[in-house]
Protein backbone atom coordinates (compact mmCIF):
# COMPACT_ATOMS: atom_id res chain seq x y z
CA UNK A 1 0.00 0.00 0.00
CA UNK A 2 1.57 3.64 -0.88
CA UNK A 3 2.22 5.37 2.40
CA UNK A 4 3.95 8.85 0.48
CA UNK A 5 3.32 10.43 -2.79
CA UNK A 6 6.15 13.01 -3.70
CA UNK A 7 5.59 15.57 -6.40
CA UNK A 8 8.11 18.06 -7.16
CA UNK A 9 7.68 20.76 -9.88
CA UNK A 10 10.57 23.13 -11.12
CA UNK A 11 9.48 25.81 -13.16
CA UNK A 12 11.84 28.20 -14.70
CA UNK A 13 10.75 31.98 -13.18
CA UNK A 14 8.95 30.21 -9.88
CA UNK A 15 9.99 28.58 -6.64
CA UNK A 16 10.21 24.69 -6.84
CA UNK A 17 7.25 23.50 -5.53
CA UNK A 18 7.70 19.99 -3.13
CA UNK A 19 4.65 18.33 -2.01
CA UNK A 20 4.64 15.44 0.09
CA UNK A 21 1.49 13.97 0.15
CA UNK A 22 0.77 11.34 2.95
CA UNK A 23 -1.50 8.63 1.44
CA UNK A 24 -3.22 7.03 4.38
CA UNK A 25 -4.82 10.41 5.90
CA UNK A 26 -5.60 11.91 2.82
CA UNK A 27 -8.05 8.54 1.90
CA UNK A 28 -9.93 8.87 5.58
CA UNK A 29 -10.15 12.54 4.50
CA UNK A 30 -11.71 11.55 1.31
CA UNK A 31 -13.25 8.44 2.64
CA UNK A 32 -17.06 9.96 1.99
CA UNK A 33 -16.18 9.79 -1.92
CA UNK A 34 -13.95 6.77 -1.73
CA UNK A 35 -17.46 4.97 -0.30
CA UNK A 36 -19.54 7.11 -3.41
CA UNK A 37 -16.47 6.23 -5.84
CA UNK A 38 -16.69 2.16 -4.85
CA UNK A 39 -20.61 1.98 -4.83
CA UNK A 40 -20.64 3.69 -8.55
CA UNK A 41 -17.53 1.13 -9.72
CA UNK A 42 -19.99 -1.94 -8.02
CA UNK A 43 -22.83 -0.55 -10.52
CA UNK A 44 -20.29 -0.31 -13.51
CA UNK A 45 -19.51 -3.58 -12.82
CA UNK A 46 -23.22 -5.20 -12.74
CA UNK A 47 -23.77 -3.25 -16.06
CA UNK A 48 -21.13 -4.61 -17.63
CA UNK A 49 -21.61 -8.01 -16.09
CA UNK A 50 -17.89 -7.82 -14.83
CA UNK A 51 -17.14 -10.03 -11.35
CA UNK A 52 -17.12 -7.02 -8.37
CA UNK A 53 -15.12 -8.69 -6.42
CA UNK A 54 -11.95 -9.71 -8.60
CA UNK A 55 -12.89 -5.92 -9.84
CA UNK A 56 -12.16 -4.75 -6.43
CA UNK A 57 -9.23 -7.80 -5.76
CA UNK A 58 -7.74 -6.60 -9.11
CA UNK A 59 -8.03 -2.69 -8.29
CA UNK A 60 -6.13 -3.34 -4.58
CA UNK A 61 -3.12 -5.49 -6.19
CA UNK A 62 -2.71 -2.59 -9.07
CA UNK A 63 -2.52 0.26 -5.67
CA UNK A 64 -0.27 -2.11 -3.72
CA UNK A 65 2.08 -2.59 -6.47
CA UNK A 66 2.64 0.95 -7.02
CA UNK A 67 5.15 1.39 -3.83
CA UNK A 68 7.95 2.22 -6.05
CA UNK A 69 6.94 4.03 -8.93
CA UNK A 70 8.61 6.81 -10.26
CA UNK A 71 8.33 9.47 -12.87
CA UNK A 72 10.96 11.92 -13.21
CA UNK A 73 11.23 14.75 -16.57
CA UNK A 74 13.52 16.89 -16.97
CA UNK A 75 13.62 19.73 -19.45
CA UNK A 76 16.09 22.80 -19.38
CA UNK A 77 15.14 24.02 -16.34
CA UNK A 78 11.61 22.77 -15.72
CA UNK A 79 11.32 19.47 -14.27
CA UNK A 80 8.68 17.25 -12.79
CA UNK A 81 8.91 14.29 -10.44
CA UNK A 82 5.96 12.09 -9.12
CA UNK A 83 7.73 9.02 -6.67
CA UNK A 84 5.20 7.05 -4.66
CA UNK A 85 6.43 5.15 -1.82
CA UNK B 1 19.54 -33.87 -15.12
CA UNK B 2 22.99 -31.92 -14.61
CA UNK B 3 26.03 -32.65 -16.77
CA UNK B 4 28.02 -34.36 -13.42
CA UNK B 5 25.02 -37.24 -12.98
CA UNK B 6 24.93 -37.98 -17.02
CA UNK B 7 29.05 -38.14 -17.00
CA UNK B 8 29.14 -40.28 -13.80
CA UNK B 9 26.08 -42.52 -16.22
CA UNK B 10 27.87 -42.67 -18.98
CA UNK B 11 31.25 -44.19 -17.05
CA UNK B 12 28.80 -46.57 -15.86
CA UNK B 13 26.92 -47.74 -18.89
CA UNK B 14 30.40 -48.11 -20.10
CA UNK B 15 31.67 -50.23 -17.92
CA UNK B 16 34.37 -48.06 -16.79
CA UNK B 17 33.00 -47.38 -13.16
CA UNK B 18 30.62 -50.49 -10.85
CA UNK B 19 27.53 -49.69 -9.87
CA UNK B 20 28.46 -49.20 -6.13
CA UNK B 21 31.43 -46.57 -7.48
CA UNK B 22 28.52 -44.71 -9.10
CA UNK B 23 26.22 -44.57 -6.56
CA UNK B 24 29.04 -43.11 -4.73
CA UNK B 25 29.75 -40.69 -7.00
CA UNK B 26 26.11 -39.15 -7.65
CA UNK B 27 25.97 -39.33 -3.54
CA UNK B 28 28.78 -37.04 -3.60
CA UNK B 29 27.58 -34.95 -6.37
CA UNK B 30 23.93 -34.28 -4.24
CA UNK B 31 26.14 -33.13 -1.22
CA UNK B 32 28.08 -30.81 -3.30
CA UNK B 33 25.03 -29.45 -5.25
CA UNK B 34 23.63 -27.30 -2.91
CA UNK B 35 26.62 -25.34 -2.71
CA UNK B 36 27.32 -25.63 -6.40
CA UNK B 37 24.12 -25.23 -8.08
CA UNK B 38 21.72 -22.75 -5.95
CA UNK B 39 21.12 -20.54 -8.70
CA UNK B 40 20.49 -22.85 -11.34
CA UNK B 41 17.47 -24.43 -9.83
CA UNK B 42 14.35 -23.44 -10.93
CA UNK B 43 12.68 -22.74 -7.92
CA UNK B 44 15.63 -20.82 -6.80
CA UNK B 45 15.70 -16.82 -7.48
CA UNK B 46 18.67 -15.04 -7.64
CA UNK B 47 19.53 -12.67 -5.04
CA UNK B 48 19.59 -9.73 -7.82
CA UNK B 49 16.57 -10.24 -9.50
CA UNK B 50 15.58 -6.94 -10.98
CA UNK B 51 12.17 -5.29 -9.62
CA UNK B 52 11.60 -2.60 -11.81
CA UNK B 53 11.28 -1.73 -15.22
CA UNK B 54 13.01 1.32 -16.23
CA UNK B 55 12.84 3.73 -19.23
CA UNK B 56 15.58 6.49 -19.65
CA UNK B 57 15.49 9.30 -22.36
CA UNK B 58 17.99 11.41 -23.01
CA UNK B 59 17.46 14.12 -25.50
CA UNK B 60 18.85 17.40 -26.32
CA UNK B 61 15.90 19.78 -28.03
CA UNK B 62 17.28 23.12 -29.16
CA UNK B 63 20.12 23.11 -27.01
CA UNK B 64 18.08 22.11 -23.68
CA UNK B 65 18.91 18.71 -22.31
CA UNK B 66 16.12 16.64 -20.97
CA UNK B 67 15.79 13.72 -19.53
CA UNK B 68 13.20 11.36 -18.95
CA UNK B 69 13.26 8.68 -16.34
CA UNK B 70 10.23 6.23 -15.65
CA UNK B 71 10.53 3.62 -13.04
CA UNK B 72 7.46 1.04 -13.21
CA UNK B 73 7.77 -1.46 -10.47
CA UNK B 74 7.27 -5.24 -12.20
CA UNK B 75 4.91 -6.01 -9.81
CA UNK B 76 2.33 -3.41 -11.04
CA UNK B 77 2.86 -4.67 -14.55
CA UNK B 78 1.76 -8.09 -13.43
CA UNK B 79 -1.18 -6.61 -11.03
CA UNK B 80 -1.92 -4.46 -14.33
CA UNK B 81 -2.24 -7.37 -16.93
CA UNK B 82 -4.92 -8.72 -14.79
CA UNK B 83 -6.91 -5.48 -15.57
CA UNK B 84 -7.41 -6.94 -18.90
CA UNK B 85 -9.57 -10.15 -17.17
CA UNK B 86 -11.89 -7.63 -16.56
CA UNK B 87 -12.85 -6.18 -20.10
CA UNK B 88 -16.11 -6.65 -20.76
CA UNK B 89 -16.33 -9.28 -23.54
CA UNK B 90 -18.87 -6.24 -25.49
CA UNK B 91 -15.60 -3.92 -25.48
CA UNK B 92 -12.97 -6.65 -26.39
CA UNK B 93 -15.67 -7.12 -29.58
CA UNK B 94 -16.19 -3.47 -30.47
CA UNK B 95 -12.05 -2.95 -29.86
CA UNK B 96 -11.42 -5.98 -32.57
CA UNK B 97 -14.13 -4.60 -35.04
CA UNK B 98 -12.06 -1.40 -34.69
CA UNK B 99 -8.56 -3.05 -34.94
CA UNK B 100 -9.84 -4.90 -37.69
CA UNK B 101 -10.98 -2.03 -39.54
CA UNK B 102 -7.44 -0.13 -38.56
CA UNK B 103 -5.58 -3.70 -40.61
CA UNK B 104 -4.69 -4.95 -37.37
CA UNK B 105 -6.54 -8.21 -37.33
CA UNK B 106 -6.19 -8.98 -33.67
CA UNK B 107 -8.72 -10.78 -31.80
CA UNK B 108 -7.99 -9.62 -28.29
CA UNK B 109 -10.44 -12.36 -26.79
CA UNK B 110 -7.73 -14.86 -27.29
CA UNK B 111 -5.68 -12.75 -25.27
CA UNK B 112 -5.12 -14.74 -22.23
CA UNK B 113 -3.65 -13.13 -18.61
CA UNK B 114 -1.71 -16.09 -18.16
CA UNK B 115 -0.06 -14.90 -21.59
CA UNK B 116 0.37 -11.44 -20.54
CA UNK B 117 1.81 -12.66 -17.33
CA UNK B 118 4.40 -14.72 -19.03
CA UNK B 119 5.34 -11.65 -21.70
CA UNK B 120 5.99 -9.61 -17.92
CA UNK B 121 8.11 -12.44 -16.46
CA UNK B 122 10.55 -12.51 -19.90
CA UNK B 123 10.45 -8.86 -19.67
CA UNK B 124 12.85 -9.14 -16.94
CA UNK B 125 15.78 -10.08 -19.40
CA UNK B 126 14.87 -7.05 -22.20
CA UNK B 127 17.22 -4.34 -22.26
CA UNK B 128 16.48 -1.96 -25.68
CA UNK B 129 19.29 0.57 -26.46
CA UNK B 130 18.75 3.29 -28.97
CA UNK B 131 21.65 5.56 -29.50
CA UNK B 132 21.03 8.64 -31.91
CA UNK B 133 22.60 11.64 -31.82
CA UNK B 134 20.44 14.07 -30.36
CA UNK B 135 18.22 11.06 -28.26
CA UNK B 136 19.18 7.91 -26.11
CA UNK B 137 16.96 5.75 -25.24
CA UNK B 138 17.36 2.99 -22.39
CA UNK B 139 14.64 0.48 -21.76
CA UNK B 140 15.97 -2.44 -18.71
CA UNK B 141 14.91 -4.05 -16.17
CA UNK B 142 16.66 -3.41 -12.89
Amino acid sequence: MPQLVTLRIRRPDRRPLRLRVPVIPVLVLLSPLLVLAVLAAAVACRIYRVSAVQALGTGLRVVSALPGARVDIDHGSTAVLVAIR
Amino acid sequence: MNEQRRDVLDLLAEGKITAEEAEQLIAALDRDRPLAGTGSMPGARPKGRPKHLRVVVDTVEKGEPGRVNVRVPLQLLRAGVRLAALIPPQALGRANTELTKAGVPVDLTQLKPEQLEALVEHLEEVSVEVDQPDAKVRVFCE
